[in-house]
């Protein structure tokens, strides 16, 4: 088990950031996350966990080119790691091995 | 709805936005809020703004918003040490700077230090009372016909029960009769114990004195009632706790009730024993409502709401009352002295026997003026080097500047320097103290003790921050100075900034201001101190050993005064009722008058027929007293001049007068008139005074002349003498000129203290100047280079560089000279005999200080006038 641990948020936020691939930029991880996650996500609350995540070394960004729409203002754009996407699969296979662990009855009551 | 590309959010979220969130992060999340704030305002404007404000506020959390420290932290801590590392290294560079420095502000800070356990021990007097505000003393206006007017501590013992009575303001009193040494026997044994005074039972509820055995309110209450100090508790038994123990004190039986502290050197009172006051008066019932004599000190406890002014309106139909004298007010007004101020605000009260160590209040200020003039003189030695300095320093600051230091950063760096040099005098400044307080203490004759200073939290840290604040102040002006300079132009070359020298020059001319006129100050302080303790006072007080009598000696006069006379060492032996160097006890006096008898009180007192010759007074009529005469034992008087002149007889001698108790038709005559000689300390006139001789009264003093070439011998004999005589008491006696030194203590003290500080002062502004010609003359030295290459002379050189530093002394001199002749006039008036103030002496103290000014700066200026040319030219 790595020594870095995510929490739940931090989680979707980077699968989040994994699926849009090439795209996830502020705005679109906003979105994609409210969409499948269905809560509201507050720009502050998931620039925060983005922040902390890069920290962590599980993610990588750059700033994009500047475009007319916008304000003019240049995107972010997010990248996992090999290393975050290690602590992904990590976290993913505990989850797995939980999961197959757990009894066949024990859910039934 | 159609599209509205062109919305754009509102400003002054944005601005907001902007203000708090790091900078990092502004761009991405405007960029993000705009995105979404023209996507929502497509279906609703409001909505997309609701929205908007709810986003910006997430975002004001941590993580997002910037650091608002970031200035600060940044490279602060690197930065001081950088400045205590530059500041240590200009420090070590030039030594002799950075010594004179420090060491001027050392001795500025030790000396305000001294000061200031001086002052605080003198204004500790009798603070240990908590009712202090409250207590207040009587005392008394007289003014009797025949003599001077007086203010007097002394008041009648019916004062005390009658006031309190009939003043509601007051709450009690006390009274404090001081009966000075008196033996006391228990069983076999017979001790003599100074200082024993009769108190009222009230005493310790007024003051706190702290009692380690019994209860403040009771202690005194009875007659016989004894409190006695830890000190005679073993002296007297050998043991604390003494209760219940008795002594037999002028044949009666008193107990011990109570055992105090010793009663600490910060009292104005001062005794061993305390004894209920009615002890003395046990067949006196009538004591309480006795006027008349005024012979013991008053206190009382005034209520919060008393007014003293007016309850000065009620004293005289008070006095009429009860003294049962329509005209007492013709001689008498009460006054009350709050308790704070009797230690240090009685000068002009006599009769103050009662007064432990009275100290001449005024003389304080004058000790904390000086104090703050010579901080003041090395706080702008500091300025003055400094910036005459800042040469040295002009190239870090330019290359400071370059690098990016700006003007504040340098101020800062400049001032932390001055605070650290503050800190380092402040360090020396307490070796400084440690190391002299025991010489002071014996020049001043105090136990002053830097403790008082370092065991006291507020006082630490009121020396801390007074160091800060000096370090502050004096570094305000260099540091300016030094931050302002222009990187471009010092780094280029130093040359413009260095013509602007008025202001060290005024600088210099404070200094040495201050130096002259507590230079002037103490040549005048020493030439009055100078004027009293060789006028001419009328009497010889040269080798007098003046001898306490008690019972035995009284009882033998005769014989022991002759065994006395009979030794070859001493020279003269008579006796007398009081002592001289203070003022006389004033009695009623009658004399004839064409009119009929007049009544006068002037001072008086009782001596042994051949007093004048022992002590040389000189008569100017008439004869001196003799024992051919019957008569002149009682009858006889002799006035001084004064007295004489205020009787107004044409002829004094054979005049009818006497004692005011004398039956009109039994009077004795004047015999004679001395000259005006100072009985009372020069600080007063002389007063009308009249002698005569009672030889059945018992004499409290011998005056023994020993012969002044063999005094060690004339003293053993005296004791060998009375050791013959006296087998009770053991010998107490004390040299006439001694007590005469302790009239004048106090100016001797304020005199030695305004002579060492202005030493100090002139010393640092000396050192000021030696820093500040050495600068000075370094900038000149290849014009006097080139002036010597033209032909001019050392001496020429010498003349030329003093010019200025001689001016300044002038300038110096006219601004001193008037202040300080005021100040000094002022001082000299609390003397009846003084000196003339001589204007010489003020152009000797200008001349002292321009000597030592120019003795200071020669070496300078004759090293510079020397210098070989070809050194100083070559190179350029």
């Amino acid at each position: 088990m790595s020594k870095i641990s995510i929490g739940e948020f931090e989680e979707i936020v980077m699968l989040t950031v994994a699926v849009l691939y090439k795209d996830a930029y502020g705005v679109a991880i906003k979105k994609d996350l409210e969409k499948r996650s269905k809560r509201n996500v507050s720009l502050g609350s998931m620039r925060t966990a983005l922040k902390r995540l890069e920290k962590k070394g599980l993610i990588t960004s750059e700033f994009g080119e500047v475009t007319a729409v916008r304000g003019g203002k240049r995107k972010r754009y997010f990248k996992v790691t090999p290393y975050g996407k290690k602590v992904l699969i990590e976290v993913m296979e505990t989850r797995k091995r939980l999961w197959d662990a757990i009894p066949d009855l024990a859910f039934d009551i | 709805m159609a599209y509205q590309p062109n919305i754009a959010p509102p400003k002054g979220l944005i601005r907001f936005f902007r203000w708090f969130c790091d900078p990092d992060l502004v761009e991405e999340l405007e960029g993000d809020m705009i995105e979404l704030f023209e996507e929502r305002s497509q279906s609703s404007i409001a909505k997309a703004k609701t929205l908007l404000v709810w986003e910006i506020i997430m975002l004001f959390r941590p993580g997002i918003i910037r650091n608002f420290d970031e200035n600060k932290n940044l490279n602060n801590y690197g930065m001081i040490k950088n400045y205590l590392k530059s500041a240590w290294r200009s420090f070590m560079k030039y030594k002799t700077f950075s010594a004179i420095n420090i060491f001027s502000l050392t001795i500025g800070m030790a000396a305000c230090m001294v000061i200031f356990l001086f002052v605080k021990d003198e204004r500790s007097f009798d603070a240990f009372n908590e009712k202090k505000d409250k207590i207040y003393r009587l005392c008394e206006v007289q003014s009797p016909p025949g003599t001077i007017v007086q203010n007097v501590a002394l008041s009648m013992p019916g004062m005390g029960p009658t006031m309190t009575a009939e003043f509601p303001e007051i709450e009690t009193f006390t009274r404090f009769w001081n009966w000075g040494d008196q033996l006391l026997e228990i069983g076999e044994k017979r001790i003599t114990i100074e200082n024993v005074a009769g108190v009222d039972s009230t005493f310790f509820e007024i003051f706190d004195y702290p009692l380690i055995i019994g209860d403040p309110s009771e202690v005194v209450d009875e007659p016989l009632d004894a409190v006695v100090s830890e000190e005679v508790a073993i002296t007297l038994f050998n043991k604390l706790d003494v209760i219940g123990e008795t002594f037999i004190l002028d044949g009666d039986q008193c107990i011990i009730r109570g055992v105090m502290e010793n009663v600490p050197e910060n009292s104005h009172l001062q005794f061993n024993i305390l004894l209920n006051i009615k002890s003395a008066t046990l067949n006196n019932p009538d004591f309480d409502t006795q006027f008349g004599s005024n012979f013991l000190n008053t206190y009382f406890i005034l209520n919060e709401a008393a007014d003293l002014d007016a309850m000065a309106e009620r004293y005289p139909d008070y006095l009429i009352r009860n003294t049962g004298d329509e005209d007492a007010n013709d001689f008498y007004k009460l006054f009350l002295q709050p308790l704070e101020e009797v230690h240090l605000t009685s000068m002009d009260i006599e009769h103050d026997y009662n007064n432990y160590r009275k100290f001449n209040g005024t003389y304080i200020d004058v000790f904390i003026l000086v104090g703050i003039f010579i901080l003041i003189i090395a706080s702008l030695n500091f300025m003055n080097l400094t910036t005459a300095r800042a040469s040295n320093r002009a190239k870090e600051v330019g290359v400071r500047k370059t690098i990016g230091a700006i003007k504040g950063q340098l101020f800062n760096q400049f001032i932390i320097e001055s605070i650290m040099l503050s800190f380092m005098a402040l360090v020396f400044a307490i070796l400084l103290t440690l190391i002299a307080l025991p010489f002071l203490n014996i020049l001043v004759e105090r136990q002053l003790t830097l403790l008082t200073i370092l065991t006291n939290a507020q006082l630490v840290l009121v020396v801390l921050s007074i160091s800060l604040v000096l370090g502050i102040l004096a570094g305000i002006y260099p540091s300016l100075y030094l931050s302002s300079f222009k990187p471009v132009i010092v780094l280029k070359g130093f040359k413009s900034y260095e013509k602007r020298s008025l202001f060290r020059s005024s600088l210099i001319i404070v200094q040495f201001s201050l130096a002259l006129g507590m230079i002037i100050a103490t040549l005048v302080v020493i030439q009055q101190l100078n004027f009293m303790k060789n006028k001419d006072i009328g009497f010889t007080t040269d080798h007098i050993l003046l001898l306490d009598m008690n019972q035995q000696t009284r009882e033998n006069y005769d014989e022991f005064k002759q065994t006395l006379l009979n030794e070859s060492n001493i020279l003269g032996v008579t006796g007398s009722g009081q002592r001289l160097g203070n003022n006389f006890h004033q009695w009623g006096f009658k004399a004839t008058q064409d009119t009929g008898i007049v009544r006068l009180t002037p001072s008086n007192v009782y001596v042994d027929h051949d007093y004048l010759d022992v002590y040389g007074i000189k008569l100017i009529q008439g004869r001196t007293f003799s024992r051919e005469f019957a008569t002149d034992d009682g009858l006889a008087f002799i006035v001084n001049e004064s007295f004489a002149k205020e009787l107004g007889y044409e002829d004094p001698i054979g005049k009818r007068v006497g004692h005011s108790w004398y039956p009109n038709d039994s009077l004795g005559t004047i015999i004679g008139v001395t000259e005006d000689f100072n009985f009372n300390s020069l600080h007063y006139q002389v007063n009308t005074l009249s002698m005569v001789v009672h030889t059945d009264w018992g004499y409290s003093e011998m005056s023994i002349k020993l012969n002044g070439e063999n005094i060690q011998q004339a003293v053993k004999d005296v004791e060998r003498i009375y050791d013959q005589f006296v087998t009770d008491y053991p010998i107490e006696y004390q040299f006439l000129d001694s007590h005469f030194d302790e009239l004048y203590k106090s100016d001797v003290q304020m005199g030695s203290v305004i002579s060492i500080i202005a030493g100090l002062s002139i010393f640092i502004g000396c050192m000021g100047l030696f820093g500040l010609a050495s600068i000075s003359i370094q900038r000149r030295i290849k014009e006097v280079g080139i002036r010597k290459v033209m032909g001019a002379s050392v001496n020429e050189l010498v003349t030329l560089l003093s010019k200025n530093f001689a001016v300044m002394i002038l300038i110096s001199f006219l601004i001193a000279t008037p202040i300080t002749y005021l100040f000094i006039a002022g001082w000299l008036e609390s003397f009846a005999f003084r000196v003339q103030i001589n204007p010489l002496l003020f152009v000797a103290g200008g001349l002292i200080a321009l000597v030592i000014a120019l003795v200071t700066i020669s070496f300078h200026v004759i090293k510079a006038a020397q210098t070989n040319p070809v050194n100083s030219l070559k190179y350029e």
